[in-house]
């Protein structure tokens, strides 16, 4: 009972904040603008006679390409769920932070942190749930019956589950990283950075085949069709190894949550 | 009610709270005063489980604050101002706080009544003043009517007429059975309020008694106070 109204608390606080809504927006309206964008130039190869300039025509994957922006959503929640318990007040209004007041009315840390990651994968599942369909719908509407569906329903339904896995573990790294950062700006730029115009990742794979081992390049076949670079591993095992980093990481932000002063 | 038992606190080298004792009992409204940084805001913290002390203990009715179940019952407090998000209105803020404990929702608003912020309650606390952050502050503490209220700097902010509120809202708390323990590092708000004073300064507990007991053979409360903190010099910094 205490552990179900410390989430439900924790996602009416989330559900109130905006800054968690702009990563939804991210998600949501990202996706469908860079589907629209793929859908119109791909429609304009095929009404041009020109299919082959495209590296596909196939609707799903106009929709799929534009996964990223979803990890960027889930980044967003994920750093902002805990980031706004340590926004100081200005100092007119006293310059408090929000997190005196969690921690008073949820003392357990453990079950504080465990109520919040709940809510991440609540939240990512929900824009999965709404993103991906609304960006295949738009995509079919907008290709239409020109293009050649390549992607079966089961083959789309896997892998949207697969990237749906990939936003959640990346939301709750996140999650973990701004635990220990106490503070959301770092990990907000470094994470969007690194998923959006420049992987960190990627450039260390130049270097040592080692960097395949971490968790934003262990699990990149989770968006199976989405791959750029050759090498790594396979879905499955790169999803274990990205779970790995994931439970890793939350256990040491509870350790260290535990411990600390407030 | 709560009890204060050889609180020691250590930041780094430097000993913020040594062997800090007392108790602030139902029925009275108990002061904790003493100079800024004196170590009043240490030693609420720990009794409400935001910070850890390297010794001895905090209790809430004999137990530790973070075995409370739904502490909001038990204990109402203000720490930091409102203790609020400044992007969520106080209705949307004091929703969550009482979902947390599981308090019906009606408290909500009836507590943005009872302090005055009920055509407030869909202003973003960003925009409030700081005596409107206070006003919330008490209005979380007061959701789940709680048995003691823990009140750091409460009158902070407050205009006169907001402190007079505050005193009598206090009072009439205790005389109902209830336990307070306010901090506050001004005489002038508790002298006409308190029933049990607790002094501290550099950390150390250096008188506790009724007023009266505290006051015996000062001018007042004032000259007891300067007397038993070493003057208004800073002590305890």
């Amino acid at each position: 009972m205490n552990a179900w109204n410390t989430f439900a608390a924790e996602l009416r606080k989330t559900a109130t904040l905006p800054a968690a809504w702009s990563g939804v927006a991210v998600a949501l309206l990202g996706s469908a603008a860079i589907t629209l964008l793929n859908a119109i130039s791909i429609r304009a190869a095929l009404a041009a006679g020109r299919p082959e300039t495209r590296a596909f025509t196939s609707p799903f994957e106009a929709a799929f390409a534009a996964m990223p922006l979803g990890t960027i959503g889930a980044v967003v929640i994920g750093v902002t769920i805990f980031s706004s318990e340590y926004t100081a007040n200005s100092t007119d209004a006293g310059g408090g932070r929000q997190i005196t007041t969690a921690l008073a009315a949820s003392p357990r840390r453990v079950g504080l942190l465990a109520a919040k990651a709940a809510t991440i994968v609540v939240f990512v599942a929900v824009i999965a749930a709404v993103t991906l369909p609304v960006s295949a719908g738009i995509a079919r509407a907008v290709i239409g019956e020109a293009g050649t569906e390549t992607v079966t329903l089961g083959e789309a339904v896997t892998r949207c589950l697969g990237g749906t896995l990939y936003w959640t573990l990346t939301g709750l790294i996140a999650f973990a990283i701004t635990v220990l950062a106490r503070s959301g700006i770092i990990p907000l730029i470094v994470l969007i950075v690194n998923s959006s115009l420049v992987s960190f990742s990627l450039l260390l794979t130049k270097l040592t085949p080692l960097a395949h081992w971490l968790p934003d390049m262990a699990g990149r076949r989770l968006f199976d069709g989405l791959s750029t670079v050759e090498g790594g591993l396979d879905a499955v095992p790169g999803a274990l190894v990205m779970g790995g980093w994931t439970l890793g990481l939350l256990i040491v932000a509870t350790v260290v949550f535990r411990r600390r002063d407030a | 009610m709560l009890l204060f038992d050889q609180l020691v606190k250590r930041r780094g080298a430097r000993t913020v709270l040594d062997h800090v004792g007392f108790e602030a009992r139902p029925g009275r409204v108990t002061a904790f005063l003493g100079p800024n940084g004196a170590g009043k805001s240490s030693t609420l913290r720990i009794l409400l489980g935001l910070d850890r002390a390297d010794g001895g203990s905090a209790l809430v009715g004999g137990s530790p604050y973070r075995s409370l179940r739904d502490p909001l019952r038990t204990v109402g407090s203000i720490l930091d101002g409102s203790g609020a998000h400044r992007s969520r209105t106080a209705r949307a803020h004091l929703a969550w706080v009482a979902r947390s404990n599981g308090i019906p929702r009606r408290r909500v608003g009836e507590v943005l009544e009872q302090v005055g912020l009920a055509d407030a309650g869909g202003v973003r606390v960003g925009r409030y003043s700081l005596g409107m952050g206070q006003r919330l502050g008490l209005a979380a503490a007061l959701l789940g009517e709680p048995e003691a209220l823990v009140l750091d700097e409460p009158v902070n902010g407050l205009d006169p007429d907001g402190i007079r509120w505050i005193r009598g809202l206090l009072r009439r708390h205790a005389d109902a059975g209830g336990t307070v323990l306010l901090s506050s590092h001004l005489m002038g708000e508790v002298a006409g309020l308190a029933d049990d004073l607790v002094v501290i300064a550099g950390g150390r507990i250096v008188k506790t008694g009724t007023l009266a007991e505290v006051t015996a053979g000062f001018g007042g409360l004032e000259d007891a106070f300067f007397a038993l903190t070493g003057g208004g010099d800073g002590a305890g910094r």
